[in-house]
């Protein structure tokens, strides 16, 4: 939990760094009045403070409970797979490639693999009846 | 007398309150959908109702817009993953009860807290309708920047303790905010030079992947199964008598502040809901148990979002102004009867105005029935095999989040948010106030922005004005009261939970 804090912490306080610097070259406003750079720069000097804030508790050690990260290998499989599910988006064949992709993710999560086809290929007939059909959303 | 007799009769039709049923169903299957929206619904469905009478088409209407807030509090409840983004709160203690083996009791609280709001709302629009929609009327630019910094200063109380976190994700959720053209000069900001992002980042995608890609990868990563186990106590659905009573302040209290900020045009029932969560858990004597399974905070939270109806309504139908998305479609559907919302309606088509009274009453009590009697069935979803339900979820999210626009870029952003939701949940940073940020972040800047034009610049000539007084005050309050609270020595910091989490 330590490292946690302090890595959000560092990522957030250079985030609030960069929207103040972003936000200073945005255009001012005429008449005094806030220009577009006004609520970034703001928000930016908030996040920077609460965020050495929470980086200086990382530091200083004083956690706020266990952390673990558990079973990552499983978790990077399924970001893999919407991954490449997504990059195929809009390559038509949407009950086929959402049946075999939901299919993959399922036998990867111990699922057997005949059931496990059956309820995807069930699930996306649904969703497209549901949605492509029902709703008119266009999803090939 | 004989405008409430015509406008019941108007409505007790078989053709009427057929209309209606079916109104009720498809608003409660666009609620359960994550990604699906009443304005979706009620927009989809409006050209059918051009070959009925007024009364049918309208039947319909309302019947899809008053399913659809409650039912979005079903997968909220069962599986952490808001139907609508009125329901956000409604998760913070609906799927705390889901894990403590009381998925029924949650869903039953839901079904009657959800219809109290409305009846609540539909009785102030009955009778009050008039002051509210003037005092909503009141409300110019700095006003509502004072409301939404209100919202803001929440943060803080929807952070389940993690105050620091908690505002930290709030900044996060504000910065997001910030993607697009700027409100006021169009100048573009944080775009990257990409067509997609100038209108900035839609949250209902971020809110689908934030709590059920998120939930569903923590879910994936920790290989307990909220679900399985909760799934062999699904536990009475009905509240006990005791528990009623403890929640009747709360459920009351949430229904005229969803009421009040419904009325308001362009707040809808997610500041509503989150408004009330936050203030029903400070004047609770249980505040402690808010976010970790709290009758009362789910019940303060479903009457407050489905009370926004009938604010949203009271505005609608005395001033023609719309609340929100859902009641612009409203006006337009009515203007399409030739019914034209506004004073003279009450004047002119009272038989009318109760038509719409009755209508909303029956779909209220409609939606209930189906709560209460569905409650049981839908909390077997639970007794699915998780990684099943993670695969519906996963493909649903993503189907609901392109449908919003039909774009991609709508996937990527709930694709992103759901690993971030993740990460956020391991590191316990509260994902409530990131998304408080991201919508009351606009609405934040262009009002501050509008409210300095009208005075010039002048930053104190804003201060002039009472109901910002009232809310800048309420802001202060709600930023001192924790430091009260700890000084007290009644605040008690929980480790172990977070509202969202």
């Amino acid at each position: 939990m330590r490292h946690a804090d302090t890595i959000c912490g560092a990522l957030l306080a250079a985030l609030g760094c960069a929207l103040i610097v972003s936000g200073a070259a945005f255009p001012a406003a005429a008449g005094g009045l806030p220009g577009a750079g006004f609520f970034p720069q703001a928000i930016g000097t908030l996040m920077a403070v609460l965020a050495s804030a929470l980086l200086l508790r990382g530091l200083r050690g004083r956690s706020e409970g266990p952390f673990s990260i558990g079973n990552m290998r499983e978790v990077a499989v399924t970001a893999a797979l919407l991954m490449a599910y997504l990059l195929l988006w809009g390559s038509g064949w949407f009950v086929v490639r959402t049946a075999v992709f939901l299919a993959i993710m399922l036998s990867l999560l111990g699922q057997r693999w005949i059931p496990a086809f059956g309820y995807a290929s069930a699930l996306a007939v649904l969703v497209y009846l549901a949605f492509d059909v029902g709703l008119n959303v266009t999803l090939e | 007398m004989a405008e409430i007799l015509a406008g019941l009769s108007a409505v007790l039709a078989w053709p009427v309150l057929g209309f209606l049923a079916i109104g009720v169903c498809l608003g409660a299957v666009f609620g359960a959908l994550p990604g699906l929206t009443a304005t979706m619904g009620v927009a989809l469905l409006t050209p059918l109702t051009f070959w009925v009478s007024p009364e049918q088409g309208l039947a319909m209407l309302l019947g899809i817009y008053c399913g659809t807030i409650p039912s979005g509090g079903i997968p909220a409840i069962l599986i952490n993953v808001p139907g609508t983004p009125a329901s956000i709160a409604a998760s913070w203690d609906g799927y705390a009860l889901t894990r403590k083996g009381q998925a029924g009791l949650a869903l039953g609280i839901n079904a009657l807290a959800s219809t109290t709001g409305q009846l609540t709302s539909i009785a102030f629009l009955a009778f009050l309708a008039f002051p509210i929609a003037s005092f909503a009327l009141r409300f110019g630019p700095a006003e509502y920047f004072g409301l939404t910094l209100l919202g803001v200063s929440l943060m803080a109380g929807v952070s389940g303790g993690h105050v620091l976190k908690g505002v930290l994700a709030g900044t996060l959720g504000l910065a997001l905010a910030l993607v697009g053209l700027d409100p006021m000069t169009a100048y573009p900001r944080y775009t990257f030079g990409m067509s997609e992002f100038l209108d900035g980042i839609s949250f209902v995608p971020v809110m689908i992947g934030l709590f059920g890609l998120g939930e569903v990868l923590v879910q994936i990563s920790d290989r307990q199964s909220a679900q399985v186990s909760a799934a062999a106590a699904i536990g009475r659905v009905l509240p006990r008598i005791a528990d009623a009573k403890r929640m009747a302040r709360a459920t009351f209290s949430g229904a005229a502040v969803g009421t009040m900020v419904g009325a308001i045009p362009a707040a809808g029932g997610d500041i509503g809901a989150v408004i009330a969560w936050e203030q029903a858990r400070r004047t609770s004597s249980d505040g402690d148990s808010f976010g970790k399974g709290s009758l009362s905070g789910l019940a303060a939270s479903c009457s407050a979002c489905n009370a926004a109806i009938g604010g949203g309504m009271t505005t609608m139908l005395t001033l023609g102004i719309p609340g929100d998305a859902v009641s612009a479609i409203l006006i337009g559907a009515l203007l399409i009867h030739g019914i034209q919302p506004g004073p003279l309606l009450f004047a002119n088509n009272q038989a009318f105005v109760f038509s719409i009274v009755f209508l909303m009453i029956f779909a209220s009590l409609l939606i209930m029935v189906i709560g209460i009697l569905g409650a049981k069935p839908l909390a077997k979803v639970l007794s699915i095999p998780a990684p099943w339900l993670w695969a519906g979820i996963i493909v649903f999210g993503t189907v609901g989040a392109y449908a919003l626009n039909n774009a991609v870029t709508d996937v990527w952003a709930m694709y992103a948010a759901g690993v971030a939701g993740f990460l956020f949940r391991k590191t316990q940073i509260p994902l409530g106030p990131l998304v408080l940020g991201l919508i009351l972040g606009p609405l934040m800047e262009s009002n501050l922005r509008r409210a300095l034009i009208l005075s010039r610049g002048d930053w104190w000539a804003m201060l002039t004005r009472p109901i910002l007084l009232v809310f800048l005050a309420a802001t202060l309050l709600s930023l001192l009261w924790p430091l009260v609270r700890a000084r007290r020595g009644r605040a008690k910091r929980s480790q172990d939970t977070i509202p969202d989490a």
